[in-house]
């Protein structure tokens, strides 16, 4: 009697398993069909630039490309705009707002984590409340300081807004925060003074939120396009972003040449991007910020 | 008071302490100061000049809000906008709660990690590289998506060049280039869920949907959430997609609140007009985050 039950009970159980199977090569399918599509339009782009112009305004339209190492448009996409100094413009201003944003934002992140002085809480909800000032709102006031104070069409007008962010302060101030009190008081004991305790105590133990920080401020900077719109006029100015307006106008748009240069302007970033990915992932969970 | 003078001029070591710790605030108080708090005065101070491109000033009142909020542009400009939010924002959220539901279930960790990579791409990057990727994918002659619908018997669209296809096409670039963040936020969500709660509900004998319905659902509450407001955020300042592929046409069809402030300010220079948008947009943005505020005043409970 007993035995019948089981067998049933095990057959059962054997359908409930298979089927569970099944759904979970479905759910697979589906996520890697998504992920597919997702991932399309970087392919698109990636052979639409290897292919010539007459290619790409075929009749039916043709997926692969003639020859998949021709490389015309990317040579041509150099000679036609001075896409080399817009890839070092670019590079010299996400560097500064990388490295800037880590330098205050540790400081200010040690101050508000380790150390009580009156009206810093305050302090730091102001900061947070900063996350409300969306950037375009105070776009014009600071477009017409950029120009009394002459910094128009400099590295420093472009990079000036971007030094620091709310998320950098956020971000130290919660991975310093972890650290233990013993070892600034040891090290004070020791007759460490405040900024030798922040250099050779503090920032050693935040390497990991360093880097996040490093990455994502690159990124961010290197993708923006408002602010250098705004403040820069001459082309030895450009950066990568506007460069690649170059390649549109209302009339006429090359795709061979535009997905050329998008390329460029991509792969830097996606090589910093996959390679460093946990770091990154890291900071979009933290927070979620960069409202 | 007595305490900053104290601070300004330490007697004692706790007091030096005290003066180190705000020094080292200092800086990042300062730039968030120079850059953010008091152009954003100077910005609801313009809104009530007239400013002449010379730089002359002339305190008109409300004279450019009237203006302003009575403009049908603006207005037109506001409801794009949005349009532009009521398409992306729910379909970005869904799709990315599907996609990190499923990534979840992906128990091979390479996988897993593959998938949500390619997902995560986009969000590295530029928006301005994305709008021209898929600008490119929706020419109308030449392009891809018309190429790939040819296939089950649609005709040729217009897309960006259509009046009333510009603005959902427009949202399917928001939705690719953001997919990826909220699927992140989503899947670490998911996993710092207990695994016990799922293994009490299968003794329960609880369906696949239904714990998804009574356990996961309610325990990503505050993400959901969150991701909501900042999509909501991110996509009431859309700009940069709309500017270089659309630049708002046709015929205005696309142009956004920000893009039209775009305008107003750097191409017809009319910086009191632009300041009354900036204030607009702030007190906008405010509002929904002070909603964001109250509603996480509400606990999850794991």
């Amino acid at each position: 009697m007993s035995s019948i039950a089981t067998s049933i009970e095990s057959a059962s159980r054997e359908r409930i398993a298979l089927r569970q199977v099944h759904v979970r090569w479905l759910i697979m399918l589906v996520v890697a069909c998504g992920a597919i599509v997702v991932f399309f339009p970087f392919f698109w782009m990636a052979v639409t630039s290897l292919k010539t112009a007459p290619e790409i305004q075929r009749v039916p339209l043709q997926i692969v490309p003639d020859h998949w190492f021709n490389l015309s448009n990317y040579v041509e996409v150099f000679k036609r705009e001075a896409f080399l100094r817009y890839l070092l413009n670019s590079t010299i201003v996400a560097s500064i707002a990388a490295v800037s944003s880590v330098v205050v934002s540790s400081l200010a992140g040690f101050g508000f984590a380790k150390y009580r002085f009156p009206g810093r809480d305050v302090f730091f909800l102001a900061i947070v409340g900063i996350l409300m000032v969306p950037f375009q709102s105070v776009v014009v006031p600071l477009y017409v300081w950029m120009n009394e104070l002459g910094l128009l069409d400099t590295y420093a007008g472009i990079v000036a807004p971007d030094l620091v962010s709310v998320f950098g302060v956020f971000l130290m101030r919660q991975a310093i925060e972890m650290i233990p009190n013993d070892y600034i008081d040891a090290a004070r004991i020791d007759g460490a003074s405040e900024l030798r305790i922040f250099f050779l105590v503090i920032l050693p133990s935040v390497k990991p939120a360093i880097a996040t920080l490093l990455i994502i401020k690159f990124l961010w900077s290197w993708n923006e396009f408002f602010w250098p719109m705004v403040v820069i006029s001459s082309p030895q100015m450009k950066v990568v972003t506007m460069g690649l307006m170059s390649f549109t106008n209302m009339y006429f748009i090359e795709y061979n040449l535009l997905t050329a240069a998008a390329v460029i302007s991509i792969l830097p970033i996606l090589l910093i991007f996959i390679t460093l990915q946990r770091w990154v992932v890291q900071a979009v969970v933290m927070s979620g910020l960069k409202g | 008071m007595r305490q900053w003078f104290r601070i300004a001029f330490p007697r004692n070591y706790l007091d030096r302490r005290k003066r180190a710790g705000f020094l080292f605030v200092l800086p990042a108080l300062l730039f968030f100061g120079s850059v953010f708090l008091l152009p954003l005065a100077q910005s609801i101070l313009y809104s009530f000049y007239k400013i002449a491109p010379g730089g002359a000033k002339e305190f008109v009142g409300v004279r450019l809000y009237e203006k302003v909020l009575t403009d049908s542009t603006f207005w037109t400009a506001v409801g794009n906008t949005v349009q532009l939010l009521l398409f992306s924002v729910p379909v970005t959220v869904v799709l990315a709660l599907a996609v990190a539901l499923g990534l979840n279930r992906v128990s091979n960790l390479k996988w897993r990690n593959v998938w949500a990579s390619m997902y995560f791409l986009p969000f590295a990057t530029s928006l301005v590289a994305a709008a021209l990727i898929w600008q490119w994918i929706y020419e109308p002659v030449y392009g891809f998506l018309n190429y790939a619908l040819s296939f089950v018997g649609i005709p040729p669209q217009k897309w960006l060049q259509s009046l009333s296809q510009v603005l959902p096409s427009l949202a399917v670039v928001s939705v690719w280039v953001r997919i990826g963040f909220d699927t992140m936020i989503f899947l670490a969500a998911l996993q710092s869920i207990p695994e016990e709660y799922y293994e009490a509900a299968n003794m329960d004998g609880a369906s696949g949907m239904q714990r998804v319905r009574y356990i996961t659902l309610p325990l990503l509450n505050a993400q959901i959430v969150m991701v909501c407001i900042l999509e909501l955020i991110f996509n009431f300042k859309i700009f940069d997609q709309v500017y270089v592929t659309t630049q708002g046409g046709p015929a205005g069809a696309s142009q956004t609140i920000i893009g039209l402030l775009y305008d107003t300010a750097f191409k017809f220079f009319r910086f009191g007009d632009a300041s009354v948008m900036a204030v607009f947009v702030f007190v906008t943005l405010m509002l929904v985050t002070l909603l964001q505020w109250r509603l996480f005043r509400k606990p999850v409970e794991y």
